[in-house]
């Protein structure tokens, strides 16, 4: 009996490996669609024609050439934006997603198509004279609420300051004048200094 | 129906041992008189048909010889030969009532409608007594173990909590606490331990549910189970070897033997939360051994509230079914199961942050950031879990009390977590994985004199898919894990009061895993050297590696349990485990939105040791009864995750979080005291300590429940004698013992930029949550038996957080809730 049940059980067990123990198939590599790897900052002096392009790239992010290593380094690399005085500049923000590199995505579009759920915010330290505000051509929520994606700088004498700019997503409150006061989460946060001269 | 009213009235009159009781044959014979008068009334008379009978015994379908077949209401008798056979000659057509008699048996009352000659087997319980009594000592409510205490939940506990989750159950114990992430998620956690260092066991297999995550709760029901209990500690190597922790074990008890039909049903219905629930199980038995249970869960609930706000989009759906079909027969056993799980659980919105900036806000904040006006729906983000299981057991008996069981389980899990996403890929889950485990197992359970054995192969197979259609990186890999053992246990009991307990269990456990690395990620970590051969593609920055990993993990405990003085009992029990790494803890690769956290996993992690000790000072008898429970664990390779430094992009700073493994120490002591004062009022105390430190560095380990105290008086009327009620008073203390984990970030303030502290280390203050349950009933309804419960939680709606739930970053515990439950008996 007892030497049965073992011969049985050692069979049915030997069987069941047998069927199962079949290789996996190779997972699919995942291609991180919407997240946003580049934000770029066109900055245009009004009445001048071309603009200046600031890039903020995500970390990790291995498309450039060798340029892996030290993450950390791109948080805190600084960026400057060099500004003449008393002038008006008009400056647009774009979000992209180039994890693929042959086939770049201009995810700005989709926070245009999702204006109601979307923010963009600019906080600063204190930069006399220097002010941001929406643009006549920047893109207006259905309640009528500029997003801030295309915005008009405004300087006057000679400064320098630190800015932080905020992609909202889904944020409480579409006006406020710290980033605690628009609620929602951080979809991206870049940081700049504004060297004004 | 005649047959039915004489099966009725034969199984009112039944007699143990004596099957020809005078009274019973009297009332059949009056009974069967009346229904002779009928046939002769109405049917007309053609005398010349046989009836060829065999009788058989229903358990093994062997002929029954000598059984006695009584034409009732005629003093025609025949007897079964040799095979069983019995002739009835020159009967008149019409309905004939037969009452068949065996030694050792119930009588068989039996009719039969007899219009043309005929045959027909007759099956007889030929050893009903036998089997009534293995049913019932199979219900009889075993000790998990011969040395290692076991707790149990009373059946008033569990349908107290049958609207809450297991861990909420369980959280009466000493030493039991549980790890949340919001209301509806809860994993037990057993004397500091929680995750894949809790086994729990239903059915007699381990539930494979991606028991690792932190915000995972077990997805099982509660309800479809009949008896619940645990063992603090690795007590059972039957079941599992790498539960350091402690087991929870869930059982179906075997239905009873008899034609019948039964149920019990339980109505909640909650005010916070405004929920309502419906769980219904019933069960339909037949003489045979043949049973047939079904059982459905529903369970809806809204958002849940704190005493000054709403959590909005914290409601939950819960839908869960199970059948089993079985039969039950002296020497063997069969049963078929299959059941179904599927919870939708809303996270609180305000959760979902994008960055450290975010955290810090919501720490900082009093209230979270969205209140929405009340609401059933869940929106995202959200976790859908669903969870099948199939199983098939059968066990068989042989004349040397040995028993042998075989036992096939296959568990589907699928968890899906949905995030706050835009786009095109708003309704798709971040998280999709889907786990497939198949069991089986086998033991031979024997006896011989004091001694009794039980000894067990195992196998499982599992196999994880992570959809690549989230379009996010997979947190855990594809894996494919075969895990392989023995096990073996003795039991001695020497007199009644000495008993020694030994076990031992030895696993092969073989990972085969496929995992994508990023570049960056490889290259920071210098993983060329040891993951280069194993890389066997290379696409889009990132390198996909298939690597084979293997654990062979022996286990053994061994305990030994005495009655120094009558009445006292001590017991010594010492577990030695082995816990192959999780997956999740080599492999993590993710972000976590409510902590703002990024976790890597340590492809290089080693089995867990660890050794624990626990002594058991117990009084079970009189009025004043305790429990002294101190224990040490002792852990090598023990793996924590811990905080490691602060990834920063473009989306802002996230702390980086990283397996690695410590050697630990945590100490420990539960205390159960209660005493009954008079006959109607009795005292309880329940007294949990634990502490928990890196035996290196002498930091403490995160995530120690905190000293807690329950008290409890329980009180019933003499005069109201189905009343019964209790005042349930929890206090738990503040953790002082905890590590910093805290950080800084950089926001700008009043025109400033700043350096901000972000703690998320600082346990909460200590709280006092206090309860009242009354019951009544149960009262007669029909033929139903109908009790009712009013439970205050939380009665003075304290304000308070809770250090063992994620979400105390954002919000309060819930203010009170009232419980109405109706429970019916059918």
């Amino acid at each position: 009996m007892l030497k049965n049940i073992y011969t049985n059980t050692l069979l049915i067990i030997s069987a069941f490996l047998l069927v199962i123990s079949c290789d996996k198939g190779e997972p699919v590599v995942v291609h991180e669609h919407e997240v946003f790897t580049r934000v770029v900052l066109e900055v245009k002096k009004d009445g001048e024609t071309n603009f200046k392009k600031y890039t903020f790239e995500v970390e990790g992010h291995d498309d450039h050439g060798d340029d892996d290593h030290g993450d950390d380094d791109h948080g805190d690399e600084h960026t400057e934006v060099e500004l003449d005085t008393n002038s008006t500049y008009h400056v647009g923000i774009f979000f992209y997603n180039d994890s693929d590199p042959d086939n770049i995505e201009d995810v700005t579009l989709e926070v245009i198509e999702e204006a109601d759920a979307h923010q963009v915010f600019y906080e600063m330290t204190e930069i006399p004279g220097f002010s941001i505000a929406a643009a006549s051509d920047d893109t207006k929520d259905s309640n009528g609420n500029p997003l801030f994606l295309k915005t008009s700088w405004t300087t006057a004498s000679e400064t320098s300051g630190d800015v932080m700019a905020y992609l909202i997503h889904e944020p409480t409150s579409k006006t406020g004048s710290t980033r605690a006061d628009f609620g929602g989460a951080t979809d991206l946060q870049i940081e700049f200094e504004v060297h004004i001269e | 129906m005649l047959h039915f009213i004489g099966k009725i009235i034969g199984n009112f009159f039944y007699r143990p041992k004596k099957c020809n009781c005078p009274s019973c044959s009297k009332l059949t014979k009056s009974v069967a008189g009346i229904s002779l008068l009928a046939t002769g009334l109405l049917f007309s008379q053609d005398c010349n048909l046989t009836l060829k009978g065999k009788v058989v015994d229903l358990h093994d379908n062997t002929p029954l010889a000598g059984a006695l077949i009584n034409i009732i209401g005629s003093n025609e008798n025949f007897i079964s030969n040799e095979s069983g056979y019995f002739l009835i000659e020159n009967q008149c057509n019409g309905i004939i009532n037969l009452k068949i008699s065996h030694l050792s048996c119930e009588d068989l009352l039996t009719e039969f409608d007899l219009n043309k000659s005929s045959s027909k087997t007759f099956f007889m319980e030929h050893h009903i007594e036998s089997l009534k009594e293995i049913i019932v000592s199979e219900n009889k409510l075993k000790n998990l173990s011969s040395t290692a205490n076991s707790y149990s939940l009373s059946q008033l506990e569990k349908h107290r909590y049958s609207s809450g989750n297991l861990a909420n159950a369980l959280g009466s114990i000493s030493g039991v606490s549980n790890l949340s992430s919001g209301n509806s998620v809860a994993k037990p956690v057993i004397h500091g331990m929680f995750g894949s260092r809790v086994g729990i066991i239903y059915d007699g297999v381990v539930l494979e549910d991606q028991q690792w995550g932190k915000d995972h709760a077990p997805n099982l029901d509660l309800n479809s189970f009949d008896n619940i209990r645990l063992i603090k500690g690795a007590g059972l190597l039957k079941y599992t070897g790498d539960t350091p922790g402690g087991v929870i074990v869930l059982e179906s008890s075997t239905p009873k033997i008899s034609d019948s039909l039964y149920g019990k049903t339980i109505l909640n219905g909650m005010s916070n939360g405004r929920g309502l629930n419906i769980i219904t199980s019933w069960i339909r038995s037949f003489q045979s051994g043949m049973y047939f249970k079904a059982q459905g869960t529903m369970k809806k609930n809204g958002d849940y509230n704190t005493p000054n706000y709403i959590l909005s989009n914290t409601g939950n759906n819960e839908e869960n079914f199970s059948v089993t079909i079985g039969r039950n027969k002296i020497l063997k056993k069969l049963r078929f199961n299959f059941s179904y799980f599927s919870q939708e659980i809303g996270i609180l919105r305000s959760s979902h942050i994008g960055n450290v900036g975010d955290l810090l806000r919501a720490i900082q904040s009093n209230e979270p950031f969205v209140i929405n006006p009340f609401s059933y729906e869940v929106n995202f983000p959200k976790q859908f879990n669903k969870h099948y299981t199939t199983s098939i057991e059968y066990s068989i008996r042989n004349n040397s009390n040995g028993k042998w069981t075989a036992k096939y389980n296959w568990q589907k899990n699928n968890r899906k977590e949905y995030d706050i996403r835009i786009g095109s890929n708003k309704y798709n889950p971040a998280i999709n994985l889907t786990l497939n485990t198949h069991n089986l197992v086998s033991n031979y359970e024997w006896t011989k004199s004091n001694f009794s054995y039980d000894l067990g192969l195992f196998s499982q197979f599992q196999d994880n898919f992570s959809n690549p259609d989230t379009g996010i990186k997979r947190l855990i890999p594809d894996y494919v894990k075969v895990r392989l053992g023995s096990f073996f246990t003795i039991s001695y009991s020497v007199f009644k009061n000495l008993a020694f307990n030994f076990g031992f269990r030895y696993e092969h456990i073989n990972n085969l895993v496929q995992k994508y690395y990023r570049n960056s990620r490889w290259n920071d970590e210098n993983y060329e050297k040891d993951l280069g051969p194993y890389v066997i593609k290379e696409i889009l920055s990132q390198k996909l590696i298939k690597r084979r990993i293997i654990f062979n993990n022996p286990s053994f405990n061994f305990g030994i349990k005495s009655k120094i003085i009558p009445s006292h009992e001590i017991s010594f029990n010492f577990f030695y485990t082995q816990r192959a790494p999780d997956i999740a803890e080599m492999f993590s690769d993710g972000l976590h939105h409510a902590v703002a956290s990024i976790e890597y996993g340590d492809p290089f992690l080693k089995s867990e040791t660890t050794q624990k000790v626990l002594v058991n000072f117990e009084k079970k008898e009189g009025d004043f009864q305790y429990n002294f429970n101190p224990y040490l664990t002792n852990g090598k390779n023990y793996i924590i995750i811990e905080p490691t430094g602060v990834e920063k992009s473009i989306r802002g700073a996230f702390p980086v979080w990283e397996f690695r493994s410590i050697s630990s120490l945590f100490k420990g002591l539960d205390v159960d005291l209660s005493y009954r004062l008079n006959k109607n009022i009795t005292y309880k105390n329940n007294t949990s300590w634990i502490e928990g430190v890196d035996k290196n560095t002498k930091t403490p380990i995160i995530n120690i429940p905190p000293l807690t105290t329950n008290n409890q008086i329980q009180f019933s009327l003499s005069k109201w004698k189905s009343f019964f009620g209790s005042i349930i008073s929890k206090y738990v203390f503040n953790q002082n013992q905890f590590p910093d984990n805290n950080f800084y970030t950089t926001i700008i303030e009043n025109g400033t930029k700043v350096e901000k502290l972000v703690d998320i280390s600082t346990p909460p203050d200590g709280y006092h949550d206090l309860g009242i349950d009354l019951n009544w009933g149960p009262y007669k309804l029909f033929s139903n038996k109908v009790s009712f419960s009013l439970t205050f939680d939380n009665i003075l709606n304290a304000n308070y957080r809770n250090y063992l739930n994620r979400m105390r970053f954002y919000n309060d515990e819930l203010g009170r809730n009232v419980m109405v439950q109706i429970k019916i008996n059918h």
